[in-house]
């Protein structure tokens, strides 16, 4: 079974003659272990598909089912436990909280899992060791560097576990050589199985991925077919 | 399920801890509110408590019977601020049963001196009573005896510092003073009583009623007995003291030929007088309370504008947690939890200034506060609560927060 299944997804803003239509009938499969990127200059409606597929949003028309699962008919707190539990979210200004220390913004979602606090400590451990940051646990975010801040964010992400890991411009505020030691995290993390999808505008980026999504103008230009992957890809 | 509050007040915690002066100035209305409360309730009672112990230094058992109505206002029933008279405390005396001493006072305020020193002081005729009902304690010599007001002799018993003033450092005993020119023998000396009401007990020279009548304040056109200002009782004990109102009430009006028209007197027992100035003094607190009631309001309503100033700046930081899987339950608690946590701290810190200031008030002033466990059980509860009540506003809208418009802010 796919992981994430949008049929006929539309997305509208507003209503009446002031409704905003972003996306038009998107039908897209993803399956589980893919690593995706999606392409499209702005407007083209790339980050509301995203926030569709994070469920930080929904779809005005259309099904979306995460791994079988229907989210279009599941209230807000239901959402907020599968944000929590299935999906990672990393993020261009990788967002950490100034306040709290490298792991402690690591564990902040187990903290709204209710995980146990010892096995938190534990578990944030390890996922910063796996981002290469097992020695800055104690560095608050402006004593960090911003690729060493967003490998921070990636072990936020990864900490519970998720089936899921959604990356918005993940190496949009880094230098080139930066961005390559987080894409090489990323590489590592989908050859373990984890299913990424990736929002980017830089080519160079989205031909690492095994496959492109293009959308322009709310749509979706190469849906399902092999002509997305990156070798086949001719658009952009 | 919400998260327990334990690890949502050690963020909050963290969170305030990073930015210690808005938080500092966050608090500082509630700590002033807090202070004030207990501050004011407590000068407020101790002024009570003042109070009660002026009455109580009357003596106990005592009732005051003055001229004039006073339920009915001044010179209401009497035209005359005379009607008592010397007479009337002579028929209390043998005729009311209740009564163990009567003491007719009539004072005025004259000139005293010794050799060339001369000062004013509180002159007051008296019997021997005047002692057992007012509670005088003598330091040297002795009070005024029954035979001293018979044979009308003209001798003296001078207040603390008026025996001070007159003699300094010499014996006054069995020395002479002249009152207006009247010369009399110094036989004692009260012990010091401080003030009542805020008149000097300790400037007043005692003297026999009839000496005083006779040759200090002069005869008194048709009448036989001296009029006197206050005519002051002790009952036998205090349950009597009701039973001796009531007597010396039907007494005075008998004597005074009142049938029909009101009273031209007032008799009125201590426990009338701590009633009435209960009555003022509860007010007292009350509005001082109340006064600083106000300040923790708006104390509250400082900790919503910096909460909600604080919201609008945590947008991106909202949205993040909710992104993450914060429930909208979970961002409100955060919130919620930050402002009771600055309302608390605000209230502990005005807590120990209030009772640094009734330590203030005790060594500085004649009032004695002292520390009202419910006033503090109060404003810190209120505090709490106006955290609470304070910070639900700024709590909702950040839980309302839209996590991608957040998120894109």
């Amino acid at each position: 079974m796919a992981l994430i299944e949008l049929e006929q997804v539309s997305k509208t803003y507003g209503s009446g003659p002031l409704a905003v239509p972003v996306l038009h009938d998107v039908s897209l499969t993803i399956e589980a272990g893919d690593y995706c990127a999606i392409m499209g200059p702005s407007g083209s409606g790339k980050s509301t598909v995203m926030n569709i597929i994070g469920c930080l949003d929904k779809p005005s028309q259309g099904r979306y089912y995460l791994d079988g699962q229907p989210i279009s008919n599941l209230d807000a707190n239901a959402l907020a436990e599968i944000r929590n539990r299935r999906i990672g979210f990393v993020f261009q200004q990788f967002y950490l909280l100034p306040q709290l220390t490298a792991i402690e913004n690591v564990m902040l979602p187990m903290v709204y899992a209710n995980v146990p606090g010892p096995k938190r400590r534990t578990r944030a451990l390890r996922a910063l060791q796996k981002v290469g940051l097992g020695n800055r646990l104690h560095n608050r975010p402006n004593q960090l560097s911003g690729g060493q801040q967003q490998r921070v964010a990636i072990a936020r992400a990864i900490v519970n576990r998720p089936q899921l890991l959604l990356a918005d411009e993940p190496t949009g505020a880094l230098d080139s050589q930066t961005s390559q030691s987080i894409m090489d995290i990323f590489a590592d993390l989908n050859r373990e199985g984890m299913t990424l999808v990736m929002v980017t505008h830089d080519r160079e980026v989205a031909q690492q991925c095994e496959r492109i999504l293009t959308f322009r103008d709310g749509r979706l230009l190469n849906g399902q077919d092999a002509s997305s992957h990156p070798s086949a890809a001719s658009l952009g | 399920m919400p998260l327990n509050l334990i690890e949502n007040a050690s963020m909050a915690a963290k969170t305030l801890g990073a930015n210690k002066l808005r938080s500092g100035l966050t608090m500082l209305g509630i700590v002033i509110g807090n202070a004030s409360v207990i501050a004011m309730v407590a000068a407020g009672q101790a002024a009570q408590i003042y109070v009660t112990r002026q009455f109580e230094s009357l003596g106990t058992n005592v009732l005051f019977i003055t001229p004039g109505d006073a339920q009915r206002g001044p010179g209401a029933g009497a035209s005359r601020a005379d009607t008592l008279t010397l007479a009337d405390a002579e028929a209390i005396a043998t005729e009311v049963p209740s009564v163990r001493a009567v003491s007719p006072e009539k004072n005025q305020r004259l000139r005293i001196s010794q050799g060339a020193t001369e000062t004013q002081a509180n002159v007051i005729g008296t019997t021997h009573d005047y002692g057992t009902v007012r509670q005088v304690e003598l330091a040297q010599g002795r009070f005024l005896s029954p035979v001293d007001a018979q044979a009308q002799v003209p001798v003296a018993v001078l207040g603390s510092e008026v025996a001070q003033t007159l003699f300094g450092p010499q014996h006054p005993l069995n020395q002479t003073i002249r009152i207006s020119n009247q010369r009399f023998r110094v036989v004692g000396i009260a012990a010091p009583r401080g003030s009542s009401f805020g008149q000097n007990q300790d400037e007043a020279v005692y003297i026999p009623i009839w000496v005083m009548a006779n040759q200090l304040t002069g005869q008194e056109a048709g009448r036989t007995s001296p009029s006197v200002q206050t005519i002051a009782v002790s009952a036998l004990d205090p349950t009597q003291a009701s039973a001796a109102q009531y007597q010396i009430t039907n007494l005075l009006r008998l004597r005074h030929g009142l049938f029909q028209d009101a009273n031209d007197f007032t008799v009125q027992s201590q426990q009338d007088l701590l009633t009435t100035a209960a009555s003022i003094t509860d007010i007292l607190v009350l509005v001082l309370g109340f006064t600083a009631g106000i300040s923790l309001l708006v104390g509250g309503i400082g900790i919503m504008n910096i909460m909600l100033v604080s919201v609008t700046e945590r947008t991106q930081e909202i949205g993040l947690r909710k992104a993450i899987g914060a429930k909208d339950s979970d961002i409100s608690i955060q919130f919620t939890i930050e402002a009771v946590i600055l309302a608390v701290m605000g209230g502990v810190i005005g807590t120990s200034l209030g009772i640094a200031s009734i330590g203030i008030m005790t060594l500085t002033t004649p009032l004695t506060a002292s520390l009202s466990f419910g006033a503090i059980a109060v404003s810190f509860s209120v505090s709490g609560g106006i955290g609470l009540i304070f910070g639900l506003l700024p709590a909702r809208r950040a839980a309302q927060l839209d996590p991608i418009v957040a998120l894109r802010s």
